[in-house]
């Protein structure tokens, strides 16, 4: 086994430039890939975030919200127990129009729009908190122009364009790891098959000897898998460095702080890490069986 | 040990066959010389023997081997019984001649202790036993032969071919080579050494088998080069 072993490392230092290039993109695509599994995992905290804070909001009409403080009204009562009796509500909370404004006050706190807004302005409203968040437009279309009903707002529906934005960044991150993925593997095809060339005649002797096929071709796959592994294992450095030096600071910057939930160094270290080993380790293998099987014949 | 019946090889290259309806014999113990002119097809004759090609018609036994039908994954098995050495020596470049004798033991699984014991053996035989970590490359042209048989013989075959171990030798050296061969054929290997060389043949009187442009033309049991040349 130690003469494997040796072969490979031979190998890989007999073509040196080529070996730095075949880890350079087999780490570039598996960085990329790393960058979309981060992505994914975001985008689901993201969800997770907001699902637990947004709702369906259903707006009273003017009269209702004037003169009710406790939704004792029978058009606001009857709207309660009609969305407390629907399957698909979790909970009914009453806001009413000086509740609203209270909260209002404290959002915005010491800025100029809260000079221009009255108590008036705000209706009372029935905070419906969905079990399943994906189906508020249900009760919008339920409820729109029920009497006693101003408007229906789905929360959700304003969250839509993050959640679309982080997916494209997701889908973009995987389109590029799939073609440079395809490009290292072109390139780990290639070595390979340089470096059977430049050993033919060795291997030819070893093959009078009686060693294997299986024996002269496990350094030329032990070159392959070694350039996936080093390539995963830079692949992740270069992911905690963008995550400490790039990521960290954008996400807790003004615009998108507790906009976007921040990147644990356990997301890279403990869940895309092992996987990018494992994927390098097992795409670098089945690259150079196949091309040992096909192109290799000695 | 070998048997050859009627067997043929075309090359689709060429016309006329390199080996023609060739029925021969080798039995356990034997020192036998293969001689003939350059593309009488003793070179193609080894190389059907090593299963470097298959017959095109005919077939080739080795020991219990059908060598032509064996299935490719079994030809390792194969080699490792036997032993060959060439006119070009062929030995590993980036490997020294103690790696070299040992790889024969690795491909084979033999344990680390066992190869460490056996190489310096085999290479005390071929007296190059200060020379284990020499490399090829620094090596004359008569020692690098020797660490070839040394390599050939460490994993004790069946049968020893050697393809004109001595056409790049000067004839003192090859005369230290034949001794070897000798020594070798009398451990019990069987011996089958494709030669130009007359005097080599002539001096050792052991059986000659001749081929010309691919038939058998002569077989001797202590044969001498010939005189038609």
């Amino acid at each position: 086994m130690l003469f494997v072993w040796r072969e490979a490392l031979a190998g890989l230092r007999r073509n040196l430039t080529m070996s730095i290039a075949m880890v350079i993109t087999t780490a570039i695509s598996l960085g990329l890939l790393g960058a979309g599994l981060l992505a994914v995992r975001t985008i689901d905290r993201t969800e997770d975030l907001y699902y637990s804070l947004i709702a369906v909001q259903v707006s009273l009409d003017e009269p209702t919200s004037a003169e009710d403080p406790d939704c004792s009204t029978p058009v606001c009562r009857d709207l309660r127990a009609q969305l407390e009796g629907n399957p698909l509500v979790s909970s009914v909370e009453y806001e009413s129009r000086d509740a609203a404004f209270a909260r209002f006050q404290r959002i915005y706190a010491g800025q100029s729009i809260l000079q221009l807004v009255r108590p008036q302005s705000l209706p009372a409203t029935l905070r419906v908190t969905m079990n399943d968040p994906l189906r508020g437009t249900e009760i919008v279309d339920q409820f729109t122009g029920r009497p006693g009903v101003r408007i229906v707002v789905d929360q959700r529906s304003t969250v839509a364009d993050l959640f679309s934005f982080l997916g494209s960044v997701r889908n973009l991150t995987f389109g590029l790891a799939i073609v440079q993925t395809l490009a290292a593997l072109l390139l780990i095809s290639n070595t390979i098959q340089l470096s059977a060339f430049t050993r033919r005649t060795e291997v030819g002797i070893m093959r009078l000897v009686g060693a294997t096929r299986w024996y002269t071709q496990v350094p030329f796959l032990i070159e392959a898998v070694v350039t996936g592994v080093v390539g995963a294992v830079l692949a992740t450095g270069g992911l905690v460095a963008a995550k400490a030096f790039f990521l960290d600071r954008v996400l807790s910057g003004r615009l998108l702080a507790n906009t976007i939930p921040p990147i644990g160094m356990s997301d890279v270290l403990g869940y895309v890490g092992p996987v990018l080993v494992v994927v390098g380790a097992v795409i670098a293998t089945a690259t150079g069986y196949v091309t040992l099987r096909l192109y290799v014949r000695t | 040990m070998i048997r050859l019946e009627n067997v043929s090889k075309v090359y689709p290259t060429s016309t006329r066959p390199a080996l023609d309806d060739v029925t021969m014999g080798v039995e356990r113990g034997e020192f036998v010389f293969l001689i003939g002119p350059s593309g009488s097809g003793k070179s193609t004759l080894l190389r059907l023997l090593l299963r470097e090609d298959v017959p095109s018609g005919g077939t080739v036994w080795v020991a219990n081997w059908n060598v032509g039908r064996l299935a490719r994954r079994r030809v390792p098995r194969l080699r490792q019984r036997m032993g060959c050495v060439f006119q070009d020596f062929r030995l590993l470049p980036n490997k020294t001649v103690g790696e070299n004798v040992a790889f024969a033991l690795e491909v084979i699984g033999k344990p680390r202790h066992t190869i460490r014991t056996v190489v310096p053996e085999v290479l005390d035989m071929v007296d190059l036993g200060g020379k284990a970590d020499r490399m090829p490359s620094e090596l004359s042209g008569g020692e690098a032969q020797r660490v070839a048989i040394a390599r050939a013989f460490v994993n004790r075959p069946l049968v020893l071919l050697a393809d004109e171990p001595t056409g790049n030798l000067d004839p003192e050296t090859a005369g230290g080579i034949m001794t070897l061969l000798e020594r070798i054929n009398r451990t019990g290997t069987t011996v089958l050494m494709a030669t130009h060389d007359r005097q080599i043949v002539d001096s050792m009187r052991r059986r000659v088998v001749e081929l010309s442009s691919g038939k058998l033309a002569r077989d001797d049991d202590r044969g001498v080069y010939g005189t038609v040349r």
